[in-house]
């Protein structure tokens, strides 16, 4: 049980700036993820958590207590890698007991939270094998039972199922998210996947080249992006963002002063057949949904329609849209503040 | 895949050629070991491929027994030759490994000292005969002239930048996270290295050991000039054996020539299941 604070930490590789100036608190308990595309900073929080990497400026703090003079053992983190970094010449049930048998626990010990463990990722077959001989999806999860093990303060998971098909992926992240709050402990999950982010997290930090961008529930995030950068980040299909002089396409009458920038998520534009200033281009029936691309003065939105709705390609529809569910954002991509 | 048997005929023939260019030396020396020597000598002797006479005349000869009559005795048998070898090449060995190792996995993991691959092969930047002259002088202050400890440090120091070269390719191309995993799960950094790297690096630490090994043991410039009567090596020793009615000792060369052979091809076959896998199969996700 812990809670991790960052106040103000920067860190730096040589001319890269990894993370600046980040400042925030997961808290005790919480699913947290940290979302970005690749290199904007997710990889390096975990590092510094776990006192592989020292900070440059700042504070880090476990429970409270700076942790920046304990190294990386004493520390109380587990951690599942990127790669996994199972350990390949031992067997898949010494990786497992590695971190117990490292920390001298009691042999009786090792064995039932080893076999408890086990148990509860279904791995108990294969515990004879190195990893050489293990599937993609054993590998992954010896590297989360060797995580698991251990009794820590809080567990950190670098985009660990990334490689496993969508479906196993989809069932791995809710078991991690049984097990989560089975255990009701911290884990600090990093994804470049905004469906896994969303779908798990009950916090999440969005980050772009070593910023941290926003902060707050999926669903916040979501609804209240507070630029174009988050509101794009999230969802799919993606938002779309139009200048504000398209206004009258998607027939918003009045614009909050400043408002450069109109956002609108594809499952809030209304589409209207029988005439208008938008072309359909393209329909992709997805079953539950449909996604259609529309043309308007020169650019391209997209309209999430639920089934499967009664229109041909080339038909002309008109737009519109609930002015509450619109985003609007100055020049610079900042959301504008809207009494909601 | 289905390939065309003017190509597959062609490939054999390649196979075959190449095969033999480089096996024809070896067998012509394996043969010639067990000749008399009226079979072995270059003037008058009718040259066969298998020895008519088979005998370990060759053999008894270099080591001081000789039941031929052959011409001359040697002043000097080869068992001490031998000797001097396997220490100055083992110990020589041990010491590039253990020094170059060192140096990579502090370049590799830690980035220190930065510029000492530049300063390691500037070693081999002279021609070999550039830098011993200096080092003979300097072994004749140090009284090392003649020993097989001498030349063992000598072995060590040239070598080194071969070892520091192989072994820090191998510690580039393991994953830090390996490492680090053992890191957060209680190690520390000396036991993250006896237990994780060093257990996960023996096969190169193997497949580099032979390397160097094999090079330590077949010099023949140094020990040439770093020694003179009670520590020659196998190569200074088998340079010296001729006789001045018969000319070279071709038997005699052959036989010690396959004993020479012996040491690097027992380690090869010892490491050979640790050569073919890869270092951190399994490891990590593909």
């Amino acid at each position: 049980m812990a809670s991790i604070r960052f106040q103000n930490v920067t860190k730096r590789f040589g001319d890269i700036v990894a993370l600046d100036d980040a400042s925030f608190e997961i808290r005790d308990n919480a699913f947290f993820c940290l979302f970005g595309p690749p290199l904007s900073g997710k990889s390096t929080i975990l590092k510094l958590i776990l006192g592989l990497e020292t900070p440059d400026t700042g504070g880090i703090f476990i429970d409270g207590q700076p942790v920046a003079h304990v190294s990386p053992a004493k520390r109380n983190v587990a951690m599942v890698f990127q790669n996994l970094a199972l350990f390949p010449h031992m067997s898949a049930l010494d990786n497992v007991r590695f971190p117990l048998v490292e920390r001298k626990i009691p042999e009786a010990q090792i064995r039932a939270r080893v076999a408890q463990v086990t148990e509860k990722l279904h791995i108990g077959h294969i515990l004879g094998k190195p990893p050489a001989q293990l599937s993609g999806g054993e590998r992954q999860r010896v590297a989360i039972a060797r995580a698991l093990v251990r009794d820590p303060a809080a567990y950190l998971m670098d985009d660990p199922i990334s490689a496993l098909d969508a479906r196993l992926r989809e069932e791995t992240r809710v078991e991690l998210r049984r097990i989560q709050q089975e255990m009701q402990k911290t884990l600090v999950y990093v994804t470049h996947d905004q469906e896994e982010a969303m779908s798990v997290a009950d916090g999440m930090a969005v980050l772009e080249s070593g910023r941290i961008r926003q902060i707050g529930t999926p669903e916040d995030l979501y609804r209240q992006p507070n630029s174009t950068y988050v509101a794009e980040m999230l969802g799919a299909p993606r938002i779309n963002v139009i200048p504000g002089d398209m206004a009258g396409v998607i027939a918003l009458p009045n614009l909050p002063a400043g408002a450069a920038r109109i956002g609108i998520r594809p499952e809030n534009l209304r589409v209207n057949p029988g005439g208008g200033e938008g072309t359909i281009s393209e329909i992709e029936p997805l079953g539950a949904f449909t996604t259609l691309s529309i043309d308007a003065r020169g650019q391209t939105l997209k309209a999430s329609l639920r089934g499967q709705p009664d229109l041909q390609t080339g038909a002309h529809v008109s737009l519109s849209v609930d002015p509450a569910r619109a985003h609007f954002f100055d020049a610079a991509g900042n959301a504008l503040a809207v009494d909601a | 895949m289905h390939r065309s048997l003017s190509f597959e005929t062609f490939r054999y023939a390649a196979i075959l050629t190449f095969l033999a260019l480089s096996l024809i030396p070896t067998i012509w020396m394996m043969s010639m070991a067990f000749k008399p020597v009226a079979e072995w000598q270059a003037a008058g002797a009718n040259l066969t491929w298998w020895p008519e006479n088979p005998t370990l005349d060759n053999f008894r000869f270099i080591f001081g027994e000789s039941g031929s009559d052959l011409i001359v005795a040697l002043e000097r048998t080869a068992g001490r030759p031998i000797l001097a070898s396997l220490l100055a090449a083992t110990f020589g060995t041990l010491i590039a490994m253990v020094a170059g190792s060192a140096a990579a996995y502090g370049l590799s993991r830690f980035g220190s000292g930065g510029n000492l691959p530049l300063a390691l092969i500037q070693l081999r930047i002279f021609p070999p005969m550039a830098v011993m002259i200096p080092v003979m002088i300097m072994w004749a202050f140090l009284g090392l002239i003649d020993t097989w400890w001498g030349l063992a440090l000598i072995y060590g120091i040239v070598t080194m930048p071969f070892s520091f070269w192989l072994m820090k390719t191998f510690f580039d191309d393991m994953p830090r996270e390996i490492e680090d995993a053992a890191l957060v799960e209680g190690c520390s950094r000396w036991r993250v290295f006896t237990r994780i790297t060093l257990p996960i690096m023996r096969p190169a630490l193997a497949s580099s050991g032979l390397f160097v090994f094999i090079l330590n043991w077949s010099d023949y410039l140094i020990a040439l000039l770093l020694t003179t009567r009670d520590w020659v090596t196998i190569p200074v020793y088998m340079a010296s054996l001729s006789s001045s009615m018969t000319g070279q000792l071709y038997g005699a060369k052959a036989a010690l020539g396959l004993i020479a052979a012996v040491p690097p091809v027992i380690m090869g076959i010892a490491i050979q299941k640790q050569l073919v896998r890869g270092l951190t199969f399994g490891a990590l996700k593909e």
